[in-house]
């Protein structure tokens, strides 16, 4: 493992995650936990790991990226999220293309052009339907874990129509169906299909492009993934660490700059 | 450092000159007819910072914010200045809240009603013609004052100059030595400054070399709300050097030669630039949003929309899909009518700078 030479701090609505990237680029330290309301303490504490961690004490640099971003202390840059995933898919997939992040917030469509560089973008901006917060939502009204989620849906014996577009009238319909006697997985399987349509209308905004990649939470999922290859038609290509992406990014985009420590 | 009067000090001096003052709501209408009549128009464009109860009472939570908002302010006291209350035909909105304030609200202004064609044939000159004279009567009934001929065309003539103005004002930006947000807050002034007034202002502008901070953009849309955007934007690191707002370039009405008034005004209004409440075509609007880009210099486009603004959400897509065609990057997103802008949005806007850097 090579010496800290940056770090990235993605400070999301669901999740804290920092990198630390060394001089080659490669990812050599991480952390990722669930976001603290107090933003400055926890990416202090995490920037702290992961400078003890990497072996190089107190000077490492740091970008901040994410809706906390400029809630980060000491940092040396802060730059959007779109341009940081971009950055940190491209390095990590080695290939343009569209990219999809399914975040706890928002939603992001981003058209990765040569160098990584973001070319174009959508984001989700009507409210949390379409978001990993929907699911997560949706998740807990029916006492299901999140990790159980995408394996339980694909797992459905038939499927329930979702039609709401509001993730609280949805929570309303859950109930609804819940007291009408239907199956939770049937359940589960029309909120994926819900969100993924969501999904697919923004991917069509934007213009559909091959290579097609998905980062962010709901990367996890499997049926969240299986849906989104069969509306698009199109091979899901997965970085490796798909949540940590955005600070993966931010931590290049300091590396890149060519200002070292 | 211009000095802009505010609204509140426009109305008191129209009223010390024994003036009316006429409330209108965007976008396009007469100026000189209700000029002619006694009326200074005073523009409502939200506003921006009022309470919303009232106006969310009265319509549905999927209106625009500048009719929910322009309610609020009416019921508030906010127009009790007015005179008369002018809601032209811009969209269904705007034609639901003159219906809403006629049949349900009732204010103590009577309310005028224009419908502007959304085509310029020689059958929709006629129409908007005969809307002209139908407005005229209703003001005169208001007013007690029915101006001649003569004093109609002084009162066209005079607000084609301050229209020329401010067309100077578009097309040179590059040389007014204003930042953003005050060139805006001038352009803006045109909202309700009388017409000598705003010749005269326009005038003062300082001349010299324009701000040149950052990535070029020009902003399309219908009122940048709140001004504070342009703050936002500069510290993003980018200017904006071009607009296609309603309240703004859209309005830049080519100067007329019929000797009739009112052939004259129709005529200004239907020739007016590519707006989609106008009904113009997209393909025709793309383009000239794309050579205006050219022209001045801009990276990329800013789609600056008032949520739920239909016309303008209608076209949204193939304005999108020809300007990418045409290789310029454009971003939409859409605001509320309130003080503050969301930092999602401000998160997407500093994404397009950075993306254009």
């Amino acid at each position: 493992m090579g010496e800290a030479k940056w770090i990235g701090i993605d400070a999301g609505s669901t999740t804290c995650k920092a990198v630390a990237v060394d001089a080659a680029g490669d990812l050599i330290a991480s952390r990722i936990e669930p976001a603290h309301p107090v933003i400055e303490d926890q990416a202090a504490r995490l920037v702290d790991e992961l400078r003890a961690e990497a072996g190089a004490g107190g000077e490492v640099p740091v970008v901040a990226t994410g809706y906390g971003r400029k809630l980060v202390r000491g940092a040396t840059r802060n730059i959007t999220e779109i341009t940081c995933h971009a950055r940190g898919v491209f390095r990590a997939l080695k290939q343009p293309g569209m990219l999809v992040d399914i975040g706890g917030q928002d939603t992001k469509v981003i058209v990765i052009g040569p160098g990584g560089r973001a070319v174009d973008f959508m984001m989700n901006d009507k409210c949390a339907a379409g978001t990993g917060r929907f699911l997560e939502h949706s998740a807990a009204r029916l006492s299901v874990a999140i990790e159980d989620l995408g394996p339980r849906a694909l797992g459905a014996v038939g499927e329930e129509s979702i039609s709401s577009t509001c993730t609280v009238f949805a929570e309303s319909e859950i109930i609804s169906l819940v007291a009408r006697g239907a199956k939770v997985d049937a359940i589960l399987l029309g909120l994926h299909r819900s969100l993924i349509s969501r999904v697919v209308a923004m991917i069509h905004s934007v213009g559909l492009r091959s290579p097609l990649m998905l980062s962010g939470g709901v990367a996890r999922n499997l049926a969240a993934r299986a849906m989104l290859e069969q509306a698009t038609g199109q091979k899901l290509h997965l970085p490796e660490h798909p949540q940590l992406m955005g600070a993966y990014g931010a931590a290049l985009v300091g590396l890149e700059s060519g200002a070292d420590r | 450092m211009l000095t802009i009067p505010t609204r509140a000090e426009v109305v008191r001096q129209v009223r010390e000159r024994g003036e009316r003052v006429a409330a209108v709501l965007p976008i396009h209408y007469p100026r000189a007819l209700l000029r002619a009549h006694g009326f200074q128009p005073m523009e409502v464009w939200g506003p921006p910072s009022v309470s919303v109860v009232e106006g969310n009472a009265h319509f549905q939570a999927y209106t625009c914010g500048i009719v929910r908002n322009a309610t609020s302010f009416l019921l508030q006291g906010g127009l009790d200045a007015a005179d008369v209350i002018v809601i032209p035909h811009t969209c269904d909105a705007l034609q639901g809240m003159a219906s809403v304030l006629k049949d349900f609200i009732e204010p103590r202004q009577p309310v005028a009603t224009i419908y502007l064609p959304r085509a310029a044939r020689s059958a929709d000159r006629g129409f908007l013609q005969a809307e002209l004279h139908r407005l005229a009567q209703q003001l005169a009934e208001i007013s007690g004052r029915s101006p001649s001929g003569g004093e109609l065309m002084a009162a066209i003539e005079r607000e084609e100059e301050a229209d020329r103005e401010l067309g100077a004002l578009a097309e040179h930006r590059s040389e007014i030595d204003l930042g953003d947000r005050d060139y805006f807050t001038l352009l803006r002034a045109r909202e309700f400054l009388p017409a000598e007034s705003f010749i005269e202002l326009a005038r003062s502008a300082p001349r010299g070399r324009g701000p040149d901070r950052g990535v070029p953009l020009m902003i399309s849309g219908i009122v940048p709300e709140p001004m504070d955007l342009f703050d936002h934007i500069n510290e993003m690191g980018a200017h904006v050097v071009a607009d296609d707002l309603a309240c703004c370039s859209r309005r830049l009405y080519r100067p007329g030669s019929a000797s009739d008034p009112f052939e004259r005004m129709a005529d200004a209004l239907l020739g007016g630039p590519l707006d989609p409440t106008r009904g113009s075509p997209i393909l025709e609007r793309a383009r000239a949003v794309a050579s205006r880009m050219a022209q001045c210099g801009a990276k990329g486009l800013l789609v600056y929309d008032v949520k739920f603004c239909e016309p303008e959400l209608f076209d949204v897509p193939l304005l999108r899909k020809h300007l990418t065609e045409a290789g310029l990057s454009m971003l939409h997103v859409e605001f509320d009518m309130t003080g503050s802008i969301a930092q999602q949005t401000l998160t997407r806007i500093e994404a397009f700078v950075e993306m254009l850097q």
